[in-house]
């Protein structure tokens, strides 16, 4: 009876081995097309270095160093310096954060401590939506309301006050033109702001409640707690959020092509108009005509890249700081 | 005790509490701002006619029809194209790479394609695609929105497939049943809510690239289907007729506004509620 | 001699060794498992008893840095020999686990996707054998109604028993239990100890366990492991009445772990 048994499972086994055989083969065949699929992610990452640099080739030969240091921005005679973009891209992009980050990191507080439970998830998924929303939406925003009403009552205002004080005179005159640095600055400050929030409410959220508790029970007030219990916690975390934030800010298009002002001068006053590397790109590219003008553009795309890439992989390693950190203790 | 400190203390606290306060009110009322004029201006803007007309030139009157179709043409064929390559380079992340070096390379890689400026993806796919095929095309558009479905699938894919607690490849597993059969009968299905969610989010971010367009798929104001030709895209039409000197237009770009934004909120909606039902 | 010592060896476990990492979590294992009997593997917690069920059917190579050495002999081949398929292996090992861990699919599909791996039928004889899994797992009366509900949906008794109708499913030849009832209630518990039992006149069955009534109850054989050391083996029996080691009766006494 045993043997019978004995035979029958043998039988089995030998059917199953077929089976386990073509297993083999699809496992293998799966495998290489997960494989194949997560190194197509680094060659378009490659092809994206790669295409920058071909395509600016001409004009890093051309210009040399001249490119970064030089303003002048002429199609006609083809002389062109990348100057004005670049600094359209940092300063827009430093008052943004100067705006949106304390505000940013203020509702994420507000979110966490001080708001009314039954409306800390509304708002907070109000804002997680906010996130989403594409960024031409601000640009018209900024372009059909906010830049002819800040034209009108906000920057006579500014010139009038500040006009004439001394030191700053220099960052406020000039008629107001509505649309320029700041006003981009500010769309941009808005834009970023609900992503802010969001990081920096779920990196809070990533302090051990027992933390927190421990420190209360020893009669810390809510700022006390805050500034030294959470933030020293969660600072990688909340300085990664904003870097990704200013990745975003410095590579920011539509927020900013519509109410720059498109003006390749650099302008000492933040309330005259500029331009920003992608507003340049996005303004002149389609209508570029001759290989040094693209090429030139090119190159813009290849400095904002090597910008937002240090940014960005900064901003990933203090998140990542803080991943294992909170996985660690948890 | 000492009263005087503590008195301090306690001032400090409410200046910190009613500071925190009023950035949240500042910022909320900016974007509410944002959407409320928005809703205003842009069903202003509404009528029919913006469904069923083609995009006008000029002070003409149209609607915004052909820029719609082209959108979802553009969007689906990249979301088709680009989930399954986010779906396996992820999966190989979560389930196979893990602590690989190739993992390590491709997830670093991928998080900077996540939040890398979607401009330099319309340079690239200018240089890759526009050039070699001497000209602008629905395609070039295509593939630009492409690669930027491809990071936000991948991140949210390895996310999800690493919440799916080990046992359950384990019990998979100790049925004698093959790796790519766990990951694919079980694993897969057990984080399916969570990578339709990623899929949604995708479609939600790339309904609004306007940038990676402006010179891949550049506009087109005509009704076109032809993929390989110039093609018209909703958000190409709100940038030009923002840019425009008629009112009529500028209606039409809020009208167009608003038909995105109702889209990207809608879909992010529907991508939450999938998520809460599965956990 | 006892007569249950003459039964056949179904697996043959020799001076086994296991490693996570550089630290020796089993040392030297040397026992049988025989055929068509119920072993149960007792001891403190972290005495390597899930670890020796887990190199039963090689389950432990799903994660880096775990490393098995000596030999297990089942029917006379090697299963930690580089040439052993683990699929396969693991196809006639089959294993159920503490918590219960029903797929995220109908009921029907969970049992159906065991036997699909290796067999193909009409679709009339995989009813038939989904039926008979349920029935043997002692769930057929509760679910057949239901099953296309999803796996999800049944308590844990009855999600515990699911698994247990699938492992069976797919023919084992050795079925290893880790704990399988330490996240259930009383009566769940009972049901599958009754079901240990019927299933051991056809299957070698391994079963990990805290609770030693549980082990007296279901097991013909007993292994009483110490801090990756196999202290005592023996029937049952003998392990509960007359043990050698001054460790084991402490331990079965309850007077520590």
């Amino acid at each position: 009876m045993a043997d019978i048994a004995l035979t029958e499972n043998l039988a089995a086994v030998a059917d199953r081995a077929a089976v386990v055989r073509r297993f083999g083969m699809r496992d293998a065949g799966f495998r290489w097309l997960t494989r194949l699929a997560a190194l197509l992610v680094v060659l378009v990452f490659a092809g994206v270095i790669w295409s920058l640099v071909m395509g600016a080739m001409p004009s890093i030969k051309h210009y040399g160093w001249s490119f970064v240091t030089t303003e002048a921005w002429n199609p006609v005679t083809e002389k062109f310096g990348a100057l004005a973009s670049i600094y359209g891209t940092l300063v827009t992009s430093f008052l943004a954060m100067l705006i949106a980050v304390p505000v940013g990191i203020g509702i994420a507080i507000f979110l966490t401590e001080i708001c009314p439970r039954p409306l800390r998830r509304p708002i907070g998924i109000a804002i997680e939506l906010l996130a989403g929303i594409p960024s031409i939406i601000y640009g018209i925003w900024g372009l059909f309301v906010f830049a002819p009403e800040f034209q009108q009552t906000v920057e006579p205002w500014l010139i009038d006050l500040l006009g004439n004080v001394p030191l700053v005179r220099a960052l406020f005159e000039g008629p107001p033109y509505g649309t320029g640095i700041f006003t981009a600055s500010f769309i941009l400050s808005i834009m970023v702001l609900p992503f802010i929030s969001a990081v920096t409410r779920d990196v809070f959220e990533t302090v051990p409640p027992m933390l927190k508790e421990a420190a209360y029970g020893l009669g810390c007030t809510t700022w006390e707690v805050m500034w030294r219990v959470v933030l020293p916690f969660t600072r990688s975390g909340v300085v990664g959020g904003a870097m990704l934030a200013l990745g975003r800010a410095l590579g920011e298009t539509m927020a900013v092509t519509f109410v720059i002002g498109n003006s390749h001068h650099i302008h000492t006053s933040l309330l005259s108009p500029g331009t920003s590397i992608s507003a340049t790109i996005a303004n002149e590219f389609a209508e570029a005509v001759g290989d040094l003008y693209i090429s030139s553009l090119i190159e813009l795309g290849l400095i904002l890249f090597a910008i937002t890439f240090i940014v960005l992989a900064s901003a990933q390693l203090m998140l990542r700081t803080l991943e294992r950190r909170s996985g660690g203790a948890s | 005790m000492n009263m005087a400190l503590y008195t301090r203390r306690k001032a400090f606290n409410r200046m910190f509490l009613v500071l925190s306060v009023l950035a949240a009110v500042f910022g909320l009322i900016w974007l509410a701002f944002i959407l409320g004029e928005l809703c205003w201006r842009g069903l202003e803007g509404m009528s029919s006619r913006v469904f069923t007309e083609m995009t006008p030139a000029g002070d003409a009157d149209g609607g915004l029809l052909n820029a719609i179709v082209g959108s979802v043409m553009m969007s689906s064929v990249a979301v088709v194209a680009g989930t399954p390559i986010g779906l396996l380079a992820g999966t190989y992340l979560a389930e196979y790479g893990r602590h690989g070096r190739l993992a390590f390379v491709v997830r670093f890689v991928n998080d900077i394609l996540l939040s890398a400026p979607s401009i330099i993806v319309g340079l690239f796919v200018y240089e890759f695609v526009v050039v070699p095929t001497h000209g602008f095309s629905g395609w070039a558009g295509t593939v630009a929105l492409g690669v930027i479905v491809i990071p936000v699938v991948v991140r949210t894919t390895e996310n999800m497939l690493l919440l799916v607690p080990n046992g359950l490849r384990e019990a998979a597993a100790a049925l004698g049943a093959p790796r790519s059969s766990v990951i694919r009968a079980v694993t897969w299905r057990a984080a399916r809510a969570g990578i339709v969610t990623g899929v949604l989010l995708a479609i939600a971010r790339i309904s609004g690239e306007t940038a990676p367009l402006l010179f891949t798929a550049l506009n087109n104001q005509f009704w076109s289907t032809d993929m390989s030709g110039w093609m018209p895209n909703l958000p190409m039409a709100i940038f030009q007729y923002a840019n425009s000197a008629y009112d009529n237009l500028h209606r039409l770009a809020w009208a167009g506004a608003l038909l995105i934004t109702a889209t990207v909120l809608s879909l992010s909606v529907a991508a939450r509620l999938l998520e809460r039902k599965r956990s | 001699m006892d007569a249950a010592v003459k039964d056949k060896v179904k697996v043959d476990i020799r001076d086994l060794s296991f490693y996570y990492g550089a630290t020796k979590a089993l040392k030297n294992i040397t026992m049988p498992l025989h055929d068509r009997q119920v072993t149960a593997f007792i001891g403190p917690s972290g005495c390597g008893k899930s670890t020796l069920l887990r190199i039963l059917n090689r389950i432990y190579e799903l994660y880096p840095r775990q490393r098995a050495e000596g030999e297990v002999m089942l029917d006379g081949q090697n299963i930690l020999s580089s040439g052993t398929d683990i699929n396969l292996l693991r196809s006639r090992v089959g294993m159920v686990f503490q918590k219960p861990t029903p797929f995220p699919m109908t009921i029907y599909d969970n049992i159906a996707f065991g036997i699909k791996l290796y067999e193909r039928m009409p679709r009339s004889e995989l009813d038939g054998r989904i039926e008979d899994a349920l029935q043997r797992a002692a769930l057929w009366s509760e679910v057949k109604d239901k099953l296309k509900d999803s796996g999800l949906s049944l308590s844990g008794g009855q999600q515990q028993r699911l698994c247990i109708a699938r492992t069976v499913a797919t023919k084992p030849e050795v079925i290893l239990l880790d704990e399988p009832c330490s996240a259930l209630d009383p009566i769940s518990t009972a049901k599958i100890e009754e079901l240990i039992d019927e299933l051991s006149e056809e299957y070698t069955i391994v079963i990990v366990t805290h609770n030693m009534q549980q082990a007296s109850r279901t097991s013909d054989y007993t292994a009483f492991m110490y801090l990756g050391e196999l202290v005592e083996y023996g029937t049952t029996e003998k392990i509960f009445t007359a043990p050698e080691n001054k460790r084991t009766e402490q331990y079965i006494t309850g007077r520590f772990g």
